[in-house]
C-alpha cells in the first residue's frame, strides 16, 4: 500500500531526538509545511532531516479554524485533508480537530510501529526506541501506556 | 551525569537558599511521587487496579490522560503493525 503522510514539528522533533527520523523514509511520501520546517528550524534542524527526502509544502492554515492549535499545527491538518495524506502529529488537540475532519492521524510511536511493520527495526530495536521516546524526549506520555504499544508488538 | 547532578544541586541550592541536603530530599520525594504514579497506572491499565482506586491514588485527570493516551497508542500501533 503507498503510503503520503504530513508531519506537524512534533514527530520530526521527537524523533529526532532519538535519532529516529530515517523511519520517515516507510512513507513513500513525506510532505512537510513550510511552516512547519520554519518552527523546527527556529530550534535548529535535526543532523537527520537534511539526509531524509521530503517535499516542503506550501499551506493555508487558515482553513482550519481553530485557536487552540499553533500554525505549524493547523498548517499540517490542511495539507492532510487537501492531499488525502496521513497526518503525523504528537499533540492530542492537533489529533481531535483533524480527526474531526476525516483526515486519518498517527504519531511517532506509530512510526516507529510502522518501521517494525515494515521490517526495518526488530522487536528489540522497536521496543528500545519507543522506551526512548518516552523517557528520553519532550514527548509527553504515560509509561505504561508505551509498554502495552510495546506488548502489542508481539500480537503481530 | 554525576557532574552535572552535583552542579544541578549547587545552583538550585543557592536560588532557593536551601541546603544541598534538602535538594536532595525535594528530588526523592518529586522522583518517588512519579514512580508511584507510573506504578498505579501501569496496574490500572492492565486491570490489576480498579479505576476508582486510580482515581482516588493519582487523581481524575491523570487516569483519564492515560486513558486517552492508551487509546491512540493502542491504534497506532496496531496501524503501523498492518499498514
Amino acid at each position: 500500500m503507498t503510503l503520503a503522510a504530513v508531519s506537524d514539528a512534533g514527530p520530526l522533533i521527537h524523533l529526532a531526538e532519538i535519532d529516529s527520523l530515517e523511519l520517515l523514509a516507510t512513507f513513500d511520501t513525506l510532505l512537510v509545511p513550510e511552516t512547519v520546517y520554519k518552527e523546527v528550524d527556529a530550534g535548529g534542524v535535526p543532523d537527520g532531516l537534511p539526509g531524509l527526502s521530503y517535499e516542503l509544502v506550501e499551506a493555508d492554515e487558515s482553513r482550519v479554524k481553530t485557536e487552540e492549535l499553533d500554525a505549524g499545527e493547523r498548517a499540517a491538518i490542511a495539507v492532510a485533508e487537501e492531499r488525502g495524506a496521513v497526518l503525523l502529529t504528537d499533540d492530542l488537540a492537533a489529533r481531535d480537530t483533524a480527526s474531526d475532519t476525516g483526515v486519518e492521524v498517527r504519531g511517532s510511536i506509530g512510526i516507529i510501529a510502522l518501521g517494525y511493520g515494515r521490517g526495518l527495526l526488530d522487536r528489540h530495536e522497536a521496543a528500545s526506541r519507543m522506551r526512548a521516546l518516552q523517557r528520553e524526549t519532550s514527548l509527553f506520555v504515560t509509561e505504561a501506556v508505551v509498554e502495552r504499544g510495546i506488548d502489542m508488538l508481539d500480537d503481530q | 551525569m554525576a557532574a552535572e547532578i552535583s552542579d544541578r544541586v549547587r545552583e538550585l541550592a543557592e536560588a532557593r537558599g536551601l541546603p544541598e541536603s534538602e535538594v536532595f530530599e525535594q528530588a526523592l520525594e518529586r522522583g518517588l511521587e512519579d514512580l508511584w504514579e507510573d506504578l498505579v497506572l501501569a496496574r490500572y491499565l492492565d486491570g490489576e487496579l480498579a479505576r476508582e482506586k486510580a482515581i482516588e491514588r493519582v487523581g481524575r485527570t491523570k487516569v483519564e490522560r492515560a486513558e486517552r493516551e492508551r487509546e491512540v497508542v493502542e491504534g497506532d500501533v496496531d496501524w503501523g503493525l498492518n499498514a
